[in-house]
């Protein structure tokens, strides 16, 4: 019982920040060539997640949840998201981050539909596949990988360099 | 909790302190319209990102392709050097449609002379997509008004083929099925292949059934015929653990089942690959797949065959220089050569290269480069007609290009680059 009231004003602080996020279009930055490097710049110093999805990827969507839950549990931990859709899937990607509660997130989509490069730049291996996730740690050290958080891989880095 | 509210703060902040960290400053940011326009929108192959090529009994090319919300049929007298004025085969009112490298409009030319257009749009809200047909009988100067290939939605990744007895085959990822399992509340994984036939040219189609649950929902199924006229498909299929293999499978002749075998055990947990298997058939009825994994079994692009309809598969075969994301491969059988096609990107580069295969796929020509550019491009095709194999490809640089492949010489493709040789260059 000792619980809920936290949990309220949680919650009550979520509605605020979605509220907040739905009274104005959701600010889709443009990811384009040397975003990476640029993001990682940016972020030196702290742990950073750049994460791209898609919204014809049932898995990601599915998993925008967690993100989000991430994203309470660990406030050391920068993270940027990416959609890599089209434009014209941008007001779908705005509802399905908002329904996941990253409304108030950052928030990048694709810009540049030389998709190769910018997969290339992240790591010369990636072919696209999705939901993808690159971590940097606050040396600059990148992993990079496809799959689901729940991945015992993903679920090791996070408790070693983002505690 | 501390904590917990910091960490909302966070995410209340979360655009302020993106600002400062965006690596993109400038005039163009902070708006909806952030992404790249089209980089055309004139109904040309070139401002399209896919085309997906036919030959008509006639010679001439025909593509289908989407710009915006029309999708549009071109004709070429000469092999795609020239396109006469494409038609609007259908305006889409459904939502998006899909145009990428793994779904996207089709068209089929059918032995009668008419042709068949297909695509998929996706409605606003979800990505449950439906398929729509529009078929022309006056040689493509107008086209039928759509209908929908399955009632109801949750279909998408359509795939074609013709019989020699001239049944019209399609196969298509359907979610169906597990839009029953959520609505019951139940977990299911992937889609469904549903296998649906035609005998009137495209205007009706029996079976339509769902003949194998939990495929991979984001990459193409491939297809082709086996020797007594019955198609065969490959597409990725979720195995235990969310595992995604290829799988192969041919279509029994009352149509009932879909009967054949894992091409290969990978170990790739993964959500959505966007790339799927290629599939081909050879005269002497063996089945031919190229497929790309990322799993802990193996990495990269990958060649197999199955003499024996599917219950076993040869060792898998890596092709493509893994230092260069090699992807996307697609895979056919003319004549006795085998042709297989494939992406490479340098960080500048896209390039397609192509091997031939004289033997059944044991030995394989050198890579040769068939295709480059720097700019966007669409996956490369294989195509037939009259025994020569063409590249069917589309760049943002060069538009499209059809491009005859040659045939490898037998005795030079036996002493040319083993896969095992090419991997390790």
């Amino acid at each position: 019982m000792h619980g809920f009231v936290p949990r309220f004003a949680a919650t009550l602080l979520a509605v605020l920040a979605l509220g907040a996020a739905s009274a104005e279009a959701l600010d889709f930055k443009p990811y384009e060539p040397g975003a990476f490097k640029q993001l990682r710049k940016a972020h030196a110093g702290r742990p950073f997640a750049l994460h791209f999805w898609s919204v014809a990827c049932p898995p990601c969507i599915a998993e925008l949840p967690e993100w989000a839950k991430l994203a309470r549990r660990k406030p050391g931990l920068d993270i940027v998201f990416v959609n890599v859709d089209p434009a014209a899937d941008r007001a779908r990607a705005e509802a399905r981050l908002e329904k996941a509660g990253l409304g108030g997130g950052t928030h990048y989509a694709f810009a540049d539909d030389f998709a190769e490069r910018l997969y290339f730049e992240v790591d010369p291996s990636w072919r696209g596949e999705l939901p993808y996730t690159a971590f940097v740690d606050a040396k600059g050290e990148a992993v990079t990988a496809s799959g689901a958080l729940d991945d015992p891989a993903l679920k090791e880095w996070l408790s070693k360099t983002a505690p | 909790m501390k904590a917990l509210a910091i960490a909302l703060l966070a995410l209340m902040l979360g655009p302020a302190r993106a600002e400062e960290a965006s690596p993109a400053t400038g005039g163009h940011m902070g708006h909806m319209g952030a992404a790249a326009p089209p980089a055309c929108s004139e109904p040309a192959p070139q401002c399209a990102a896919t085309a997906e090529p036919a030959f008509a009994r006639d010679g001439t090319l025909w593509l289908a392709y989407s710009v915006g919300d029309k999708v549009y049929a071109a004709p070429s007298k000469d092999e795609g050097k020239t396109f006469g004025p494409a038609v609007v085969a259908a305006t889409a009112t459904g939502g998006v449609v899909d145009a990428n490298g793994e779904a996207r409009p089709k068209i089929v030319a059918l032995p009668d002379g008419a042709l068949l257009v297909s695509y998929t749009a996706r409605p606003e809200k979800s990505y449950d997509g439906t398929i729509s047909l529009v078929r022309s009988t006056d040689g493509g100067k107008s086209f039928s008004s759509p209908q929908p290939l399955v009632d109801g939605n949750g279909q998408r990744f359509d795939v074609f083929l013709v019989s020699p007895k001239g049944r019209l085959y399609a196969a298509w990822l359907d979610k169906r099925d597990a839009a029953e399992a959520k609505k019951a509340g139940q977990d299911f994984a992937g889609s469904g292949v549903a296998v649906g036939w035609s005998d009137d040219g495209g205007k009706n189609f029996a079976g339509k059934k769902i003949l194998m649950e939990h495929s991979c929902e984001c990459c193409r199924v491939s297809a082709a015929l086996g020797r007594d006229g019955l198609p065969v498909f490959a597409w990725r299929q979720v195995f235990e653990n969310n595992l995604r293999d290829a799988y192969v499978a041919k279509l029994s002749a009352d149509g009932a089942t879909l009967e054949g075998g894992r091409v290969s055990r990978d170990e790739w947990a993964t959500g959505c690959p966007h790339h799927g298997p290629s599939l081909a058939i050879d005269g002497a009825g063996a089945w031919h797949v190229a497929w790309f994994t990322n799993g802990k079994a193996r990495k990269g692009l990958f060649y197999a065959s199955s003499i024996d309809g599917g219950k076993s598969f040869t060792p898998p075969a890596p092709f493509g220089d893994e230092a260069h994301a090699p992807g996307h491969a697609a895979i056919a059988a003319v004549g006795k050569t085998l042709h297989r096609v494939w992406k490479e990107f340098d960080g500048t580069t896209t390039s397609i290269l192509a091997q031939g295969s004289a033997d059944g796929g044991k030995s394989w020509s050198a890579p040769s480069v068939v295709g480059a550019t720097t700019q966007p491009s669409d996956h490369p095709l294989l195509l037939a007609r009259k025994g020569v194999a063409y590249l069917s490809w589309l760049s943002r640089e060069h538009g499209y290009r059809l491009t005859p492949l040659p045939r490898p010489a037998a005795a030079k493709a036996a002493r040319v680059g083993t896969p095992a040789a090419l991997a390790g260059k």
